[in-house]
């Protein structure tokens, strides 16, 4: 991982890491049902922030800073809120204890750092939607704005506001709280904190028309969570697993596109549009993560990324080891999704023909008849099998599907060589 | 050298709806620009409304701020070196706070003319 550059005497991100820290451990002294008033105080300090540092320079310690103005924020707001009255004088021994540790204590970074871990806990508690996990992690730890997260999913901005609001009430109502799960529920909250950072990290990386900055973002926080939980004495080998895999992906980022904003399949990535700094921490954690017996499907996903990042070039990808960890993959996960992907690999190692015959039982599947990514396998199957007309027919269907717009832009180039190859 | 004042005005209230990374980079340019050779001081009033002091009658009164109709408020103040009007005027320009919709007053000071 390369090290953020510092601008401007600030470290890249640190407002939005600093916020989703602060609120993390003002709603643990404050309590989680108070996470809007968490919220505010950092707000406040930030806009102080804003009001004084064009004037008078960044302080040394910009972090400590923005802590000290945040909490000295919420004693005077805990002093005022009459809801609070018989817990006042606790909360405001526990934020002027808090307020006046030493910034470089270590104590005070463990404390943060688990702040932020009991927060993301929450925010994927399983009463949560998905869609509802992602945007509340991101408002709460990640320090993004309704307005980023709106522009990261393509949704309004109204929709992402009321979507919060109602996580909030939950919170209350259902008395949610930042405690760790007890030892026998870690395993499957964790899977749910792990699902949803996958999930966020996904939805930064699907292509969409107008890539925006803010979707790589959403990956690098995802891998930004992944590694804050890898990093805690609760961490299990899958994490490692899902961190290798998403720092495979994202190294891959900038190679995934060419200059007009088409997809580039990963076979024709430029390598050495790949960052390195990624790949090798990808590695780092691939390594820990095969330190145990535990095999998940990241773990399988992980293993197939390492093997296309180890290759040289194309012509260096070792098919056959690829192709043993699909089936294993499959086994661990049989969705379509992994069918189609292992499909490609099929046609290398036994040709297309055997390939064509692994995705057949897909057909039969109403929901998938009309996916977009099984037609578009089946129709580059057909043309490797010199079946253009048949090839043709599948693009075309493909096209009429629901999907991004680099991705129909892709299934036209396709359609266009099947032409080119029925003169 | 002559020395001129800028004064900073603005809508509190629009920082507000700022992201914490927008916050950053309004902090990254601000802080940048404070650099530039030719600044030589710079202060931010409080947020508080003031005093106003009038003599109504007579007699003087202090009276609670603000005196504006609009929502512009002075927020702070630069202090800087131009050979002239011209030159202060390029560098207020260049400053951030007018990409952000803010408006600043190029005054020269009266001690510096002389």
């Amino acid at each position: 991982m390369t090290s953020a550059p510092e601008v401007g005497g600030l470290l890249e991100h640190l407002f939005r890491h600093q916020s989703g820290r602060m609120v993390a451990h003002l709603a643990r002294l404050l309590g989680p049902a108070h996470l809007d008033l968490a919220e505010e105080m950092v707000q406040q300090a930030m806009l102080r922030a804003l009001q004084s540092w064009p004037y008078h320079g960044v302080p040394e310690n910009a972090p400590a800073w923005l802590f000290r103005v945040a909490h000295n924020a919420a004693i005077d707001a805990v002093r005022r809120d009459r809801s609070l009255s018989d817990k006042t004088d606790a909360i405001v021994t526990e934020l002027s204890r808090s307020a006046s540790a030493m910034p470089d204590d270590p104590g005070l970074e463990e404390q943060l750092r688990d702040d932020e871990l009991r927060m993301i806990f929450m925010c994927c508690h399983p009463n949560f939607s998905r869609d509802t996990s992602v945007a509340l992690s991101l408002k709460t730890v990640g320090g993004f704005s309704v307005r980023e997260i709106a522009r990261a999913f393509l949704a309004d901005e109204a929709t992402i506001a009321q979507r919060l609001v109602r996580a909030k009430r939950q919170i209350r109502e259902c008395g949610l709280t930042l405690d760790m799960p007890s030892a026998s529920e870690l395993g499957d909250r964790l899977d749910s904190v792990l699902e949803v950072v996958y999930f966020m990290f996904n939805e930064g990386y699907a292509a969409h028309e107008g890539e925006d900055l803010i979707r790589r973002d959403l990956c690098m926080e995802a891998l930004r969570l992944g590694r804050l939980i890898a990093a805690s004495s609760i961490s299990m080998p899958r994490v490692d697993a899902l961190v290798a895999l998403m720092a495979f992906q994202a190294a891959r980022l900038a190679a995934r596109v060419d200059q007009a904003g088409d997809l580039v399949l990963l076979e024709q990535q430029d390598r050495d549009r790949w960052d390195q700094g990624l790949i090798a921490f990808g590695f780092y954690h691939f390594d820990r993560s095969i330190s145990g017996d535990e095999v998940s499907v990241y773990h399988a996903q992980a293993a197939i990324a390492a093997t296309y990042a180890r290759a040289t070039g194309p012509e260096g990808v070792d098919w056959p080891v690829i192709h043993e960890i699909y089936d294993q993959l499959l086994e661990l996960n049989p969705s379509p999704v992994v069918v189609l992907n292992r499909a490609v690999v099929v046609a290398k190692v036994h040709g297309a023909a055997c390939a064509l015959e692994a995705i057949e039982p897909l057909e039969s599947d109403p929901k998938l008849r009309n996916y977009y990514l099984r037609l578009a396998v089946r129709g580059h199957l057909l043309f490797e099998l010199k079946r253009v007309r048949e090839a043709a027919a599948c693009f075309r269907q493909a096209l009429e599907c629901p999907c991004s717009e680099p991705e129909r832009r892709f299934l036209r180039r396709k359609l266009q060589e099947c032409d080119g190859g029925l003169l | 050298m002559p020395h001129y004042m800028l004064l900073l005005y603005d809508d509190p209230s629009k920082w507000g709806k700022l992201s914490p990374e927008e916050m950053q980079k309004a902090i990254e340019k601000y802080s940048a620009w404070r650099t530039k050779p030719g600044v030589v001081d710079s202060n931010r009033l409080a947020d508080d409304p003031g005093k106003v002091i009038r003599v109504t009658g007579n007699q003087p009164r202090a009276t609670d701020g603000p005196y504006s109709e609009t929502k512009e408020v002075l927020g702070g103040y630069y202090t800087i070196e131009a050979a002239n009007y011209e030159e202060a005027v390029k560098l207020a320009l260049a400053h951030p706070h007018v990409e952000y919709g803010g408006t600043v007053e190029v005054r020269q000071t009266w001690g510096s003319m002389t």
